[in-house]
């Protein structure tokens, strides 16, 4: 085995597991809130995406500011879509507000293959696709880029739950009617973690973008995004970090190991068993809350 | 005078027509076994009804002489009423200073925010020792203590405790009844308190509501329903004799079923 060629499969396991974490955060901020894991964020990160090549192909506006707007736009659907669709289901059975999830998931899916059919468009951030050399190792550009805008994005919410309006957030993730009952309006903070999550989707639609091109593809992120929630516990974001860091270092390298003996295609092998191992043994992930009980 | 006034008719008839007035600054409770309807009164002045698929379905709820029956919960929280909610459900994975924090309002200036959990800790000391460790890992007085403290943290002119005394020793049931006490004579707070503990809540109140299958069955000051000869056997614990003799009975049934 070799050394540097491991460390390098290692190194950028690690920023592509980032970017992962990036997905990720998505979920656990509607986690946080709701309890509820959103199966529609796969399909709001491609919406997010078609939607930047929208304003920046179609409207001829520049691509930051595209992003910028795209952004904006992002935060009221969100909002809108936790007001017109999950608001009615509180209180309701988890399956059915899943249920609920995973329609929204099939209709963003299905407008925007209607809408901007099938083909697969570049995002042109502009990011040289020349490895960069740090020392012995080779890395990618664009997920060097990526995993500092992630890292970027994990700090300001990290601190953003420390403020007042983020304290109430997680009040309401511990206890909604305890919420209510001081004044606490649960709707609007799930509300606002759902509007947050789409502008999350908005950063990993554009890196995402860049990286494996604007298609429905995108949309099943939600698969890698999902295990990593879980493998960090769902409500944490520490955990959704350090659990994508994980995932990326054990599918890079194992991949490349286990690629040469089934003949390739075993990424989503390892991905989808680290799901399963999780569930079966720490159902928590790591870094999840355990429910406090007191003897 | 400032005064609440319910009058209605709910959830599958959990209660009744049942009316009850909190004067302003005053201490009433209400009284009544498991499943009477206490907390059903209590969550429909609050609100809270409506996160259990409740509503008021006749009569009405007043607040200053306001009809609030319409407003959602955070918007009576906002008036002035806030709701302790039975079995202390404080925020377990927060610290009891992040559970003060989230019920500040926001309007609150930060230095307003910062005095007024002074003050709660000043009420609680025993908070102020354990303000930075999980809520979750707090015993079950200090929850209670938490969950009062947070509800306090609202401003709030009408304070509803539901059960306060539930699973807590009794010293620590009288240690809180205290500071309750103090808090209303202090700052006129309005209480109403919802009680199984009889005995230890008409020590503390003014006047009572007795509430038997959803409906008002007696209603007089504390010391007269202390007075009261059926309160005494049924709610006080009734003579020592009496009990006693029940628990031979039970003793001997379970004999013969054994």
């Amino acid at each position: 085995m070799d050394i540097a060629y491991v460390s390098e499969l290692a190194v950028n396991g690690a920023l592509t597991g980032l970017l992962y974490s990036l997905f990720a955060l998505g979920l656990v901020l509607i986690y946080k809130s709701s309890s509820v894991p959103n199966l529609a964020q796969g399909a709001l990160t491609m919406l997010a995406a078609y939607v930047v090549l929208a304003l920046s192909r179609q409207l001829g506006f520049p691509l930051w500011l595209g992003i910028a707007v795209t952004t904006i736009i992002m935060f009221l659907a969100g909002f809108g879509v936790e007001k017109v669709t999950l608001r009615r289901m509180a209180g309701r059975p988890i399956v059915m507000i899943l249920m609920m999830t995973l329609g929204l998931d099939i209709f963003i899916r299905g407008s925007t293959l209607a809408v901007w059919g099938g083909t697969s468009r570049s995002m042109e951030l502009g990011v040289s696709y020349d490895p960069l050399f740090l020392g012995p190792l080779l890395l990618s550009r664009i997920n060097l880029a990526g995993a500092c805008v992630a890292i970027a994005l994990f700090v300001a919410f990290l601190l953003f739950f420390r403020t007042r309006r983020g304290i109430r957030l997680r009040a309401i993730s511990d206890d909604y009617v305890a919420s209510w009952s001081i004044g606490i309006s649960v709707e609007h903070g799930v509300a606002l973690s759902w509007g947050m999550a789409s502008v999350v989707a908005v950063a990993s639609a554009v890196i995402w973008g860049e990286i494996q091109g604007v298609d429905q593809s995108l949309s099943q992120l939600l698969l890698k995004g999902l295990t990593v929630a879980v493998l960090g516990g769902l409500d944490s974001i520490v955990g959704a970090i350090l659990a994508g860091i994980v995932l990326g270092v054990i599918e890079n390298v194992g991949a490349s190991y286990l690629d040469l003996v089934v003949g390739g295609g075993s990424r989503d092998l390892i991905v989808a068993a680290v799901l399963i191992f999780t569930v079966m043994l720490r159902p928590h992930g790591l870094f999840g809350r355990h429910d406090i009980e007191r003897v | 005078m400032n005064s609440v006034e319910v009058l209605y008719n709910s959830v599958m008839l959990a209660i009744k027509g049942v009316s009850i007035e909190v004067p302003y600054g005053g201490m009433v409770a209400l009284l009544g076994s498991n499943g009477a309807g206490k907390s059903t009164t209590l969550k429909a002045i609050s609100g809270l009804l409506s996160a259990e698929r409740g509503k008021v379905s006749r009569g009405e709820i007043r607040f200053d002489g306001r009809v609030i029956g319409d407003n959602p919960p955070q918007q009576r929280v906002g008036l002035g009423i806030c709701h302790v909610i039975e079995g202390r459900r404080v925020f377990e994975h927060l610290t009891p200073d992040e559970n003060l924090e989230a019920a500040a309002p926001m309007s609150l200036s930060r230095t307003r925010v910062a005095s007024e959990k002074a003050r709660i800790y000043d009420y609680f000391p025993r908070l102020a020792e354990r303000k930075s460790s999980l809520a979750g890992y707090l015993s079950g007085g200090e929850q209670q203590m938490l969950a009062i403290g947070r509800a306090l943290m609202t401003q709030p002119r009408l304070l509803m405790l539901d059960e306060p005394s539930l699973g807590l020793a009794p010293f620590l049931v009288a240690e809180i009844f205290e500071i309750i006490k103090r808090i209303n004579r202090d700052h006129g707070l309005s209480v109403l308190l919802v009680e199984q503990n009889a005995l230890a809540a008409l020590d503390i109140v003014s006047r009572g509501y007795l509430i038997e299958n959803g409906r008002v069955v007696m209603h007089d000051t504390a010391e007269r329903l202390k007075a009261n000869s059926d309160i005494q056997e049924f709610y006080l614990g009734g003579s020592q004799a009496k009990s006693f003799h029940d628990i031979k009975h039970y003793r001997r049934r379970k004999r013969w079923l054994s």
